[in-house]
């Protein structure tokens, strides 16, 4: 062999040995057995919402079943916390110290509130469906995924000024995400005509609306505004007919937390984000039902820990401090909702839309 | 004007929510001598009854009523005869008692739960639904019915206590067992039929609560406190008492929330309960 040949077959070599390394470094890149990465999901499985978390749920694990090759299990684990606060302390407790999950997710303001403080404290991924109060994304490990109520309540105003409606009366749940959509109301109708004329505050449980609405319609309100929870905006709503009130009525996301949404037929509400049709029917095909109100944020925050846990290139399970970081880098992710944006204080940003109930069925305005 | 007849007729219709549970839970009271907490349960043992019977299995409505009355007053009376009355002859405290009572009440709110689910839900939203025009003032049909029954059942049951062998019977255990005892009453006999009436009362109320505003496993608790704050307030045992503290705690409730806002209700309603104990412990009417 002459000097040439020698080069060539040692250039050949080390290419080989390189090439060999290569694929060796790849190779530990993705792990030999997967890992698994495990989600908590408390929602509530009974009582009055339980309507609620079954759609949560079932939009998770179909989300789960599209997912396609990941480089790790994904494992959602349950727990039924009934839309109560002291439930949903034992579930997350359960979650975080016994199936050890990676991230937690919860339903409403009032349950984000209990949760934000053990996911921070514990450094676990906590992502909310349905809150409306900013305070539950507080902190590094804190993210909210549902219409915030200003744009909420920048629909809202837009409509009501469109109307010509300039007295409002209103019946709100003495409830954290509540009280900061109408603190928000309170807000944004400082510079224009329309002015709050009448603000009845009730608790939970309560049955008896009839004196507030007396006291409501006295006050000369030209539609009312019902801040609150099934089954309370039923029975707010029964009880109004009931006095032979013909105001019209409206809310914010409310109506489409009941589901006897009969109830408020012809009426006009805004709410959050609406989910793309294409998942409303991949979620009937598959369930036979309709979507429940929050299910296409339950599917795309899957799809959201997934792609934060995927992106990152180690071989190892990436940490929830990752997992958080990656998050917060997502931007233009089209999901079930349509375009989504990670912003930095942990708020998944999605439009509002205006709605009204025909025919039974919830249709968005033009 | 039209705001203060609506504002009376508002607590008219909540007193006599609070009067039929006021009602049995007096005459329970009268003779049992403790807090039976059980009792908000027939309540809803009443209303999920017609809920399974008239709207689940789709009987006749008058019919699932009758049998909703029927079977709280017998869940009430087999309590009393397996758990109360077995507790009583072996000389326990009331304490005991009331807490044997709580225990009732969370396994009837239980499986109520498991059964039907937590879920708030209707009898029917076409029963009891037509209005009444009265003087300016708006009542609903089933609310109507409320109230006749209310004023049907003291008027009975103060005519029971007065005219009959069993009324004198009740008032003889009321005042003191073990004399009634010694004058030959079986005071076991009384106290157990007792607890039949006053649970089929309670389930009547859970019935008419649930044509009215719907259903809920967890009513009971909310029930049974404004049958204590009104029972209270109108002197515990007595039964016109009973009525006339539910009929007062429903004016200052729906009053005062008028000047308030409808989140001060339960407060209003205890803040009177504290005022009453602290100045008048034996409530309107002395027993």
């Amino acid at each position: 062999m002459n000097k040439t040949t020698n080069w060539i077959v040692g250039i050949i070599i080390i290419a080989v040995v390189i090439w060999f390394g290569f694929l060796n470094k790849a190779d530990d890149q993705i792990p030999s057995e997967k890992e698994t990465i495990k989600i908590g999901v408390s929602i509530p499985l009974s009582g009055d919402v339980a309507f609620l978390g079954e759609g949560v749920r079932d939009a998770m694990l179909l989300a789960k079943e599209n997912l396609g090759y990941t480089k790790y299990n994904y494992e959602i684990i349950f727990e039924d916390d009934q839309f109560n606060s002291t439930n949903t302390l034992t579930a997350v407790n359960k979650l975080i110290s016994i199936d050890k999950v990676s991230v937690i997710s919860s339903l409403g303001s009032n349950l984000g509130n209990v949760v934000s403080p053990i996911a921070e404290e514990n450094k676990i991924v906590h992502i909310n469906i349905g809150a409306s109060d900013s305070n539950v994304a507080e902190g590094y490990y804190n993210f909210i995924h549902w219409t915030q109520p200003s744009e909420e309540v920048r629909i809202l105003v837009e409509e009501l000024k469109k109307r010509g409606i300039k007295k409002v009366g209103i019946f709100v749940w003495n409830q954290q995400g509540m009280v900061a959509v109408i603190d928000e109301f309170k807000n944004k109708i400082k510079d224009t005509n329309i002015e709050i004329v009448a603000e009845q505050v009730h608790n939970e449980g309560e049955k008896d609306f009839r004196s507030s609405i007396l006291k409501v319609k006295s006050s000369g309100a030209e539609i009312y505004l019902l801040a609150t929870k099934s089954p309370e905006v039923e029975i707010l709503t029964k009880q109004i007919k009931e006095a032979g009130i013909s105001i019209p009525i409206t809310a914010i996301e409310s109506f489409e937390l009941s589901d006897q949404i009969d109830l408020f037929e012809g009426n006009w509400f805004v709410s959050a984000a609406s989910p793309l049709n294409s998942f409303n029917s991949e979620f009937n095909e598959k369930y036979e039902r309709n979507p429940s109100f929050g299910a296409a944020n339950a599917y795309d925050l899957i799809n959201l820990i997934v792609m934060a846990s995927e992106s990152k290139k180690t071989s190892t399970k990436p940490t929830t401090e990752e997992i958080a970081e990656e998050l917060l880098k997502i931007k233009s992710f089209f999901g079930a909702l349509g375009e989504l944006n990670v912003m930095e204080d942990g708020i998944i940003w999605s439009e509002a839309s205006a709605k009204e109930i025909k025919n039974g069925v919830v249709v968005e305005l033009e | 004007m039209e705001i203060f007849i609506q504002l009376t007729i508002n607590s008219i219709i909540a007193g006599s929510i609070y009067a039929l549970i006021a009602l049995g839970f007096n005459l329970i009271f009268g003779v049992s001598k403790f807090f039976d907490l059980g009792y908000g349960t027939m309540a809803v043992v009443g209303g999920y009854s017609v809920l399974y019977f008239g709207k689940m299995l789709g009987w006749n409505i008058f019919l699932s009523i009758l049998i909703g009355v029927i079977l709280a007053g017998l869940i009430g009376f087999l309590i009393n005869k397996f758990i109360y009355q077995t507790l009583r002859q072996r000389k326990a405290s009331n304490l005991v008692l009331i807490i044997a009572s709580l225990g009732v009440f969370t396994v009837i709110q239980a499986v109520t739960a498991m059964l039907f689910s937590s879920q708030f839900q209707t009898l029917s939203q076409n029963i009891g639904q037509n209005t009444y025009n009265i003087f300016g003032g708006i009542i609903t049909q089933i609310q109507l019915i409320i109230l006749m029954f209310t004023i049907v059942i003291m008027l009975a049951l103060a005519w029971m206590m007065k005219k009959t062998m069993f009324g004198k019977a009740i008032k003889a255990v009321g005042d003191d067992e073990e004399v009634a005892k010694i004058v030959g009453i079986d005071t076991n006999k009384i106290i157990a039929y007792v607890f039949f009436i006053g649970s089929a009362i309670a389930g009547l109320a859970g019935i008419l609560i649930g044509f009215d505003t719907g259903l809920e496993p967890i009513m009971g608790m909310k029930l049974i406190l404004k049958g204590v704050v009104a029972s209270i307030i109108g002197g515990v045992g007595n039964v016109y008492g009973g009525v006339a503290g539910a009929f007062f705690l429903g004016f200052i409730e729906n009053f005062g929330i008028w000047k308030l806002s409808g989140e001060w209700r339960e407060a209003i309603a205890f803040v009177v309960l504290i005022l009453f104990l602290l100045f008048r412990p034996r409530g309107i009417f002395k027993k």
